[in-house]
């Protein structure tokens, strides 16, 4: 009896559906989270009848032929990768990827991640950083007697320093983009690490073709649809229930076929 | 031997494939591109010895697995907002290279691999008229359009990539399903016509849950009910062997 395995193979795939979904609607307000979805594919098939297999000698062929399933697996957790709405901050250290790009940051064992999460601050150095301290590439330090800062659309930082009233250019912010950026590795934290299936990071400027614009003053907020997430929930858990029903269904028969024996 | 509980076997075995079938269909049901299968059966017809008191042959017919056809009717489609996400509504399948030679799915979820070439999620390449479709960080805004035509823009200017293969078959049903929502076939694939390519969606399972449902409980209740013919077979077997057996007193 297949029927008890191939259930329980629905019955996993669904709890990692459910499960993708309670993290979507967990990271509701994350700024910059992209949501995921799981993407399933059917599982081998048991040929008890090639389709095409001959039927006699005069040439008749098996139309169809027997094949038999045996499940389902999750294929991917894919991430969607499109823009999340703007939301006003007045924060002048927020910062905002309009269009594609990640801010390249430096993380404590030194090596590089990405993030789409501009809600940065200042070290006690004055270095632009990120909320858990992780230095904001290329660093940036800002002047300790900075009375403004400025962060225009191309993603050039000006200060005003008191007693000086032309702003100083003090740095400037890059993007990276990746061939495919649905291959990048979330390691939480909102961080995320180049992988061989993401492909390099290329830097560059905001602002130039095929790099977003930064807007000072904004955070980017997750794009999960609330209505979309509630929905796939109530498809994942009636999926759910039907492959229990078939496990019901298979564990009747079988007690059935154990009574014959009497 | 009885023939009734051999007869009684072959239908128990049927019910046991028709269960396998359903249970498939439904753990399949989110599966994109997925097509609901049915277990189709045969009459098989044996000749025997008439029995006592009769003349002329007797047949007795048993049951037996003829083939499982597979329903190729469109599934709905649903907006996921994934730009390669793509669905086919009409007949044909996307072409994709596999280690083991040109697969066809329906399941229209791509993404890019590191060298930006358009992928399944197993990383097999998805084909257009001249092989593996590239898409470069430069190319923004990208476009399928419902014929398949694949452009960008670059740097504000237009550009057209490539376009879609999409294959179609002279008989559907007689590809062979590969796992991975992959069939392979020996057949020749055409380039089809009248079918249209939406992009940012995906052709969902066209499992119906009801009519699986449905199918799952006559297939319990027909197990059920040749279960007991072997019973009450079983039953008169041994009264017969009580009742004639008896020594007399």
């Amino acid at each position: 009896m297949r029927a008890l395995s191939i259930a329980s193979t629905g019955m996993l795939a669904q709890q990692t559906n459910v499960e993708v979904i309670a993290n979507n609607l967990a990271n509701m307000n994350t700024t910059g989270f992209k949501e995921q979805r799981a993407e399933f594919t059917d599982l081998l098939y048991q040929n008890v009848e090639t389709p095409g297999s001959q039927t006699s000698s005069q040439g008749t062929y098996a139309p169809a032929g027997i094949q038999i399933g045996t499940g389902v697996k999750t294929g991917a957790t894919y991430r969607i990768t499109t823009q999340g709405d703007l939301t006003s901050t007045s924060n002048p250290y927020d910062v905002a990827v309009q269009g594609s790009g990640y801010f390249r940051i430096q993380q404590a064992d030194g090596t590089d991640g990405y993030t789409r999460a501009g809600n940065f601050a200042l070290s006690p150095q004055g270095q632009l950083v990120t909320q858990d301290g992780n230095v904001v590439q290329p660093g940036i330090a800002i002047p300790a007697n900075t009375v403004s800062v400025t962060i225009n659309a191309q993603g050039q930082v000006n200060a005003t320093v008191a007693g000086n009233a032309t702003p100083q250019t003090v740095g400037q912010l890059e993007l990276d983009r990746f061939p495919n950026e649905a291959g990048l590795n979330a390691i939480g934290g909102n961080i995320f690490l180049e992988t061989p299936a993401s492909g390099s990071p290329q830097a560059g400027v905001p602002g130039s073709p095929g790099y977003g614009t930064i807007q000072q003053g904004f955070l980017e907020t997750s794009n999960v649809n609330s209505v979309d997430e509630i929905t796939a929930l109530i498809t994942a858990q009636r999926a759910y229930e039907m492959n229990s029903k078939v496990i019901t269904a298979a564990d009747q028969m079988l007690q059935q076929t154990s009574q014959m024996a009497q | 031997m009885d023939n009734s509980l051999l007869v009684s076997l072959s239908q128990q075995l049927a019910a046991y494939r028709s269960m396998d079938v359903i249970a498939n269909n439904l753990a399949n049901v989110s599966t994109p591109g997925f097509k609901r299968e049915s277990a189709k059966f045969e009459e098989y017809v044996t000749h025997v010895a008439p029995s006592e008191g009769q003349t002329g042959q007797q047949s007795v017919s048993f049951v037996k697995d003829a083939g499982v056809a597979r329903d190729i009717s469109q599934g709905s489609i649903e907006t996921t907002g994934a730009p390669l996400d793509l669905a086919i509504n009409g007949k044909g399948f996307f072409t994709v290279q596999t280690p083991n030679g040109m697969r066809y799915t329906r399941d229209g979820h791509f993404t890019l691999d590191a060298n930006g070439q358009i992928v399944t999620s197993e990383g097999y390449a998805l084909q257009g008229d001249s092989g593996a479709i590239t898409i470069t960080p430069d190319d923004q805004n990208i476009q399928i359009g419902r014929d398949g035509t694949i452009s960008s823009i670059v740097n504000g200017i237009g550009n057209q990539i490539g376009k879609l293969q999409v294959s179609a078959f002279a008989d559907d049903s007689a590809l062979t399903k590969q796992g991975d929502n992959l069939y392979s076939t020996t057949q020749t694939p055409t380039v089809a016509a009248d079918s249209t390519i939406k992009q940012g969606a995906l052709e969902s399972s066209n499992v119906q849950p009801v009519l699986e449902i449905s199918h799952m409980i006559e297939v319990m209740r027909a197990y059920q009910a040749t279960a007991s013919l072997s019973q009450s077979q079983e039953d008169l077997t041994r009264q017969a062997i009580d009742k004639l057996g008896a020594m007399p007193n």
